[in-house]
């Protein structure tokens, strides 16, 4: 064979080799393009969205191979909260019928990136737990610090869990990193009173940033609860801030910064008042507003209403209404104004409330000065 | 297909689908909070003696907490749960009610509030099926459609709809279907409202606004009196008979109703819990009698043939003559009771929350006939189908062995 005729079956090979990989690549595309398009659809559902299209494309999206899986993880980054179920509901199906095919290795690299969707890495996460556990087990101890508060938790918990055959002074160290990194209050609070048994006493409130000072009100009647709509001359000049000189200083000794309109100004049923805090935020920007209370509750912040809530005695968990506001750098007012009604029942006493500032994840963020700092 | 041939396939599917759920309706399945018609009572003569070792068909362990009751559906058993540190993982399982393996799970993410008070759950509704389709409502105030399979048919995210729909100490409302509508009745003390919405398609067919009142009590279905028909809806104002078909009302009645038991249906009357409680005449609409000792406490009471069982918060079952609430008997249970009573057979079954099962004789005379415990919890209703019990603690789902 000459050297001519040698180059032209090379060449045809090469040419042969490379149309093969490209109608691949194609048959690729095609495969995880398609599915990509049908997870989209499903993520964007609105109440608008006729149901039985998205009960088709989730039925599509069950049946689709493997590779097509992670691109189709993607897709919860744009999600509405309904569509997050839609997604789910496909790819939990694709992933049981695909099994063993779905790789272990290409799950754990998706969960292990935290520039993905955090809902698509907990779905990956909670399918690899089930087909490589360990693995699953050992991923999280890179996510100590991750934007998805699921996996942040777990990870915080493989923490605590290597603690249990430390001596005291490395388990000590061990559950210092993990309160450094709990966002769930749940957790944070079993740390600390870890801490606390071992000889490291953490003020609870401080931990989880609950503001503790502020200047509260006299009362205001609330009967029949009409005050909750009620422009009283706290809020009635707004923005422009109330003079509090004649308000009360209260600063909350409670374990978790609850502040006790009870016991700082009169037990009284149908009655409200208002109280104000100054905090630090070492930058401008968002940050969320965390109130809790069984009472009704206003929050307005540097004069500009974030929330109101007319519930009364329902619940008073931590963080039980969250809202995003705007603050400065430096220092910002914070108002609140909770509402008490007429409820005879005993567990009806109670008028109180409990508020922090957080990142998006429950960081605490503001800071107020000392007492004896204070201006 | 030609647009015609779509419309005859949709027709002829939908057909099947209904000729499938009223033969599912026929058998003997639970598909609802106190089961059929939300009556609580089966003619089944259920086993009467068992423990963790004895009489036991399986158990299941589940994936998370819940108050809700399990539903038969078939040869499905089907529960709801919630998980997670935020309580905002929703499980739908259905188990073969055979072997009590599980057939499939689906999981959501709740899209409302999920704050609770420790003794309920975000999974506190019981699902309820038509034959042919599940549908699930949790205390985030979302709503899935699933069929058999657990293939999602649609879902309403009421709480983004109604952005103050919800209470912070649980929603423990059941949904149910009536007539091809499932009713939905969310009373809280911010966007309250009842819903009737198609159970083929997930659309609104009516909605009407609620007092702003929290209760926990679930729709009941009754006949209107023209024979269609309609839903009982209660909170602590009293009760109102709506029409399934369109929302409308047809009767309100003014009350003290307790806001966590559901009122009874029977013999004529709705029993109300109302301080006790007042037998009310279907066909007026007027108080036939009250009796004060029947006190519920967060059961429901059951009434059956001519009887009527409440349980009392001292934990104390009370029997009456249903024709005019005549006292039968008073029992003091062991324990405190969150769990409905329901009627098998001829005894009242008793689930007690610390895992005591009492079956009461429903006679004259009434009596403890047997006492039976099992580990764990239990806040949900029993359900019973083809004359095994199945009993829901948090973490487990028992199957009591037909007898």
């Amino acid at each position: 064979m000459n050297r001519i005729a040698s180059c032209c079956i090379a060449s045809f090979l090469l040419a042969s080799l490379l149309a093969i990989g490209g109608t691949s690549r194609a048959a690729l595309a095609a495969e995880v393009g398609e599915p990509r398009a049908q997870a989209e659809f499903l993520a964007l559902a609105t109440a608008a969205t006729p149901q039985a299209d998205l009960a088709a494309a989730a039925d599509r999206l069950a049946a689709i191979p493997a590779a097509a899986v992670i691109p189709a993880l993607d897709a919860f980054a744009a999600a509405t909260p309904g569509g997050a179920n839609w997604l789910r509901s496909g790819l939990d199906r694709a992933a049981s019928r695909l099994g063993g095919e779905l790789a272990p290795a290409a799950l754990a690299a998706f969960v292990a990136d935290p520039t993905r969707p955090p809902r698509g890495r907990v779905l990956a996460f909670s399918w690899l737990q089930e087909r490589a556990p360990d693995a699953a087990a050992t991923l999280l101890d890179g996510l100590l610090d991750d934007p998805a508060l699921d996996l942040r938790r777990e990870a915080v918990e493989r923490l605590l869990e290597s603690a249990a055959s430390q001596p005291d002074a490395a388990a000590r160290d061990i559950h210092r990193q993990a309160l450094a990194a709990a966002r769930d209050v749940d957790q944070v609070e079993r740390i600390v009173g870890w801490l606390a048994e071992h000889g490291d006493k953490l003020d609870v409130a401080d931990v989880l940033g609950f503001v503790r000072q502020w200047r509260v009100s006299d009362a205001f009647d609330n009967a029949g609860g009409a005050g909750f709509a009620m422009s009283y001359p706290p809020e009635s000049a707004l923005p422009s801030l109330p003079d509090t000189t004649a308000w009360t200083p209260v600063a909350s000794t409670d374990r978790q910064g609850a502040i006790d309109l009870n016991a700082a100004i009169v037990k009284k049923k149908g009655v409200l008042a208002y109280a104000l805090a100054e905090v630090e935020m070492p930058v401008a920007g968002p940050a969320e507003v965390r109130i809790g209370s069984p009472c009704a509750v206003s929050v307005w912040v540097n004069g500009l209403p974030v929330m109101s809530h007319e519930i009364y005695h329902a619940s008073d968990t931590i963080d039980q209404y969250v809202a995003a506001a705007e603050f400065r750098s430096g220092v910002n007012s914070v108002l609140v104004k909770c509402c008490q009604n007429e409820q005879t029942q005993p567990w009806a006493e109670d008028w109180k409330f409990q508020l922090r500032i957080t990142d998006a994840l429950g960081k605490p963020l503001a800071t107020q000065p000392r007492p004896e700092q204070k201006r | 297909m030609s647009r015609r041939q779509q419309t005859w396939s949709t027709t002829g599917i939908m057909t099947l689908m209904a000729v499938a759920g009223a033969a599912a309706a026929a058998r003997a399945d639970w598909l609802e909070f106190l089961g059929p018609r939300g009556s609580g009572v089966v003619p089944d003569a259920i086993r009467r003696t068992w423990s963790p070792t004895e009489g036991i068909a399986w158990k299941a362990e589940l994936p998370g907490k819940g108050a809700s009751s399990p539903i038969v559906v078939g040869d499905l058993v089907v529960v709801t749960a919630s998980s997670g540190p935020r309580q905002d993982r929703l499980h739908i399982i259905a188990h073969d009610a055979a072997t009590g393996e599980r057939r499939w799970e689906r999981i959501f993410w709740a899209t409302g509030r999920t704050f609770c008070h420790p003794t309920s759950a975000v999974a506190a509704g019981t699902p309820a099926s038509d034959g042919t389709r599940i549908v699930a409502l949790f205390s985030s105030c979302d709503l899935f459609a699933l069929d058999l399979d657990g293939r999602l048919l649609w879902q309403r995210n009421l709480a983004i709809e109604h952005p103050r729909a919800g209470n912070d100490v649980g929603m423990g409302t059941s949904p149910r279907i009536i007539d091809g509508t499932v009713v939905v009745q969310i009373d809280c003390q911010g966007d309250a409202f009842a819903t009737g919405i198609d159970v083929a398609t997930g659309a609104d067919r009516w909605i009407v606004p609620r007092d702003k009142i929290a209760s926990w009590s679930s729709p009941l279905p009754q006949p209107l009196p023209d024979g269609g028909a309609g839903v009982l809806l209660q909170n602590p104002n009293g009760l109102e008979l709506r029409s399934v078909a369109d929302g409308r009302l047809v009767w309100s009645w003014k009350g003290d109703c307790s806001g966590i038991p559901t009122t009874a249906a029977g013999d004529g009357r709705l029993y109300a819990p109302v301080d006790g409680i007042v037998a009310v005449k279907q066909s007026s609409v007027d108080p036939a009698w009250k009796q004060p000792k029947l006190s519920c406490g967060m059961a429901s009471p059951v009434a059956f043939g001519d009887g009527l069982a409440c349980i009392n918060r001292a934990g104390v079952l009370v029997m009456a003559d249903a024709a005019d609430g005549g006292l039968r008997g008073q029992i003091r249970l062991a324990g405190s009771f969150w769990a409905s009573p329901i009627v098998a057979g001829d005894v009242v079954v008793a689930t007690g929350k610390e895992g005591k099962t009492f079956l009461v004789s429903t006679g004259a005379d009434p009596a403890i006939v047997a006492e039976n415990e099992l580990p764990g919890t239990f806040t949900a209703t029993p359900a019973v189908a083809g004359g095994s019990l199945y009993l829901r603690s948090e973490s487990e789902l028992w199957k009591i062995a037909a007898p």
